[in-house]
């Protein structure tokens, strides 16, 4: 909204500055000049307040163009050349028409009317703009409120005009002298208000000088022709004086504004350099800070180093030499190919023992040999560490085309500015490491995720078998899978299994594994069948490497009997009495040959249970559980836990085994899971003394 | 987890991987390397020796089974050799030996590589 009011008010300004110019045109054109109070009363009036419409036209008009303070110079100087041509050859021109020019100005006709009217409109149109720009450029750059002091020379040179058309009698004309000549005061005043030419550089301040010099002139021959005799002067005049002077006033504020601009860039120009490079260091300074954010992308952050160091040193060239798997590539060249910046690469690697670098060094080209083939010459060079996690892991490069060395300051920016980036470098590298971290993670949450949706949720309740199971992953999931089926009430199936290989491609594994298993056990029995079933499906699936390790059971309740077959798993246990009996009949992991030779090597075990046998499946977590020597929990040991514990409940043999695992291996980290599954058969039988179990013999 | 390396010597036309250390799937890699370098020599006839190994992990066992068939497809064999006990455990529940020869030293191995050699040849 107020950018829309502000647009409606400007428009206002300058709709009335052209009602105003109107005015005076049709004024100027019904009545010539007369010597009448009232006629100039009325001039002045309708002059004034063009003028002073124009003046805020043009400043909302430079406001908003926000050029440049060299471009707003050039804009004052080249009106001031029109000046020049309009002020020198006006009366020229209009001496071509007519034949008294004179005379034609003191009674004019139509045409020498038209004429000095456009003459004069455009010397105060562009003598207007030209005050205009130098107000903006005397706010450059300027704290505090200092328009006051522009303003009181402006209302100084209105009254010092108004003054010389109304007090021009002998008497009261040191009234108009005097507020003249404060005005002039002013001018000098006001001129010294000019430091924003510090803030250019060196270049801008070389072209302001001559510039300023030139302009500065011009300012000087207009302001002398305005104020003279001349023939522009007098149609200044007839126009209206007021108006010449307060043109001949801006034209000398230009002249002085000018001058002192010119003398004050002329002793600027010694330290222009010295300025420049300090503000070039402050400007680092702030691209330090950049360097802070911008870690999370490594290439632009290399950027940004060779960026910097150029500047900095004040350096032809840069680059950063990135050490990758003892591979030196160039990265971040700036102002050099590729070509070329291996080539330095090699010679550099070959002369600095840069792996123990610990500050810039300077090398000079002298005995490079390869100098021919570079497309830019490199005559000196400094070298700087980069360094990650206490390594140097990348060398800074700043080039000198010529001879000329690096100065000490330039030395010491670039010492400062390598640590800088050696830190913004390491944090880099620290953060995509965690970065790569926090996607292993997510991706295991997934995996076990996965994994624990997979495995049963409770253990199925049958009468005469106490069931007892236990689950522990492993941080990275080590792809262990157990399961009951529930085939009948009298029978029941389980398996145990383990995926070989970690993480998510365990668990996508392992959720294949689940599925076979299940539809499997819904349309064949016999354990053995079942694995050379599931063989023959995963050896398909598969790939060569990967291999499931299983044991298939079947607990038959009204024959109180157990088959159980072995893909390349851990052995089922069997608990009884004071011994412990390793199931391990023949069998290949899943996934590791072909039918044929796997069915062939497939044995499958029977057992008649007795009154508190205990059979234990496992995985192998808990036999390769290790302690802070790296010693293994051991079969052995596992074994003799299982002895010691044995006429105790399934949950309470279990909660021994976990117990024994966990304190064993305390100090060491679990790298695979654990699975425990413990069934213990409570019926008493009519089988004793009879051979309790056989092994079945192998069908071919 | 402890490092593992490997080295390979020729013996009487056999090349001998031996392992050292510790195979998981983390150094399953490295092994990988060697019989891919073999293969690519047309070198079929590997033994293992295992001497050095201390630990093996299901994933390092995978690396066998990757190669296995197109060793043999080229008349050749990866046969094992040296393996201590705790080793050979797992080989053994896992049915390797009814997939590999195992030796117990690797001149065995040698002397099984060449004797096929020689009737195959005669």
């Amino acid at each position: 909204m107020s950018g829309n009011d502000r647009n409606i008010f400007e428009l206002i300004q300058f709709k009335l500055f052209l009602v105003f110019a109107s005015g005076l045109i049709i004024f100027k054109f019904f009545f010539i000049s007369s010597d009448s109070i009232l006629f100039k009363a009325v001039n002045d009036l309708l002059i004034l307040l063009t003028v002073s419409f124009l003046f805020i036209s043009l400043i909302t008009y430079i406001r908003n163009k926000k050029s440049s303070s060299l471009s707003l110079i050039m804009n004052i100087g080249i009106l001031n050349a029109f000046l020049f041509f309009l002020i020198t050859f006006s009366g020229w021109i209009i001496s071509l028409f007519f034949e008294n020019a004179y005379d034609k100005i003191n009674n004019p006709g139509l045409a020498s009317t038209i004429i000095s009217l456009i003459c004069v409109s455009l010397i105060v149109v562009f003598s207007i703009y030209i005050f205009v720009a130098l107000r903006h450029l005397f706010l450059l750059r300027q704290s505090g409120n200092l328009l006051i002091y522009f303003n009181t020379m402006l209302v100084f040179f209105v009254i010092a005009a108004v003054a010389s058309n109304y007090f021009n009698s002998r008497g009261l004309l040191f009234i108009s002298d005097a507020f003249f000549i404060v005005s002039i005061l002013l001018m000098l005043i006001n001129s010294l208000r000019i430091s924003w030419i510090a803030f250019l550089t060196k270049k801008e301040k070389v072209t302001l000088l001559f510039l300023s010099v030139v302009i500065s002139v011009l300012f000087i021959v207009n302001a002398g022709n305005t104020g003279n005799n001349s023939s522009i002067s007098h149609i200044l005049l007839s126009f209206s004086k007021p108006l010449n002077i307060f043109i001949t006033l801006i034209l000398i504020y230009g002249a002085i504004y000018f001058g002192m601009l010119f003398f004050t860039t002329l002793f600027h120009i010694p330290t222009a350099e010295a300025f420049d490079r300090k503000a070039e260091e402050v400007s680092s300074l702030q691209y330090f800070s950049k360097l802070i954010t911008q870690v999370l992308d490594f290439d632009d952050l290399a950027e940004t180093v060779t960026d910097i160091t150029a500047r900095l040193s004040g350096a032809n060239a840069a680059w950063i030499i990135w050490n990758e798997n003892d591979q030196f590539n160039s990265i971040a060249n700036k102002n050099i190919g590729f070509v070329d910046s291996t080539l330095l690469n090699k010679y550099v690697i070959d002369k600095i023992d840069w792996q123990n670098l610990n500050e810039t060094v300077f090398i000079k080209l002298n005995d490079f040999e390869d100098n021919a083939k570079l497309t830019q010459q490199i005559k000196t060079m400094a070298v700087s560490p980069l360094k990650a996690h206490g390594k140097v892991k990348g060398l800074m490069i700043a080039a000198h085309k010529d001879e000329r060395k690096f100065t000490e300051e330039a030395k010491n920016a670039i010492d400062t500015f390598s640590d800088y980036a050696s830190v913004a470098i390491e944090n880099s590298t620290l953060l995509e490491e965690s970065i790569e971290k926090e996607r292993l993670e997510k991706e295991l949450d997934v995996a076990r995720e996965i994994q624990r949706k997979i495995l049963p949720a409770e253990n199925p309740n049958y009468e005469g078998l106490e069931i007892s199971s236990v689950f522990i992953p492993a941080f990275e999931v080590g792809g262990d899978y157990y399961d009951f089926f529930e085939i009948s009430d009298s029978k029941l199936g389980f398996v145990i299994a383990d995926v070989s290989g970690k993480g998510i491609s365990a668990a996508l594994i392992m959720a294949e594994v689940k599925g076979i298993f299940e539809s499997l056990s819904k349309t064949i029995e016999r354990p053995r069948e079942i694995l050379i079933k599931a063989n023959e499906i995963l050896n398909k699936t598969l790939d060569e490497r990967t291999f499931v390790s299983a044991v298939y059971g079947l607990i038959n309740f009204d024959k109180m009997e157990l088959i159980i077959s072995r893909a390349g798993h851990c052995p089922a246990l069997l608990l009884r009495g004071e011994s412990a009996i390793n199931v391990q009949p023949v069998g290949l992991g899943l996934g590791l040959s072909n039918t044929i030779y796997f069915k062939e090597t497939l044995e499958e075990t029977k057992i008649k249970l007795q009154e508190n046998d205990t059979i234990v499946l496992y995985t192998d977590g808990i036999t390769e559980a290790k302690n802070s020597k790296l010693e293994d929990f051991g079969a052995r040991y596992f074994t003799e836990i299982l002895i010691g514990n044995s006429d105790k409940t399934a949950d309470e043999i279990s909660n021994k085994v976990i117990k024994e695992v966990t304190v064993f291996s305390k100090d060491h980290s679990q790298y695979d899971d654990i699975t425990l599954v413990i069934f213990k058969w409570k019926y008493k039988n009519n089988f004793d003394g009879e051979k309790a179990w056989q092994n079945s013999v192998h069908q071919l | 987890m402890a490092e593992f390396s490997t080295s390979i010597i020729e013996k009487e036309g056999v090349s001998i991987i031996y392992l050292n250390g510790y195979l998981d799937a983390h150094t399953a890699p490295a092994l990988e390397d060697n019989f891919t370098k073999l293969i690519d020599k047309n070198k079929f006839k590997i033994a293992v020796n295992f001497t050095g190994l201390e630990y093996i992990s299901s994933a390092g066992l995978g690396v066998f089974m990757a190669y296995i068939e197109k060793i043999r497809d080229n008349k050749g064999d990866i046969k094992l050799t040296n393996m201590n006990e705790k080793v050979f455990n797992i080989f053994d529940l896992l049915g390797f030996p009814l997939l590999y020869e195992i030796f117990k030293t690797e001149e065995e191995a040698i002397a099984k590589f060449n004797k096929g050699k020689s009737i195959g040849n005669e």
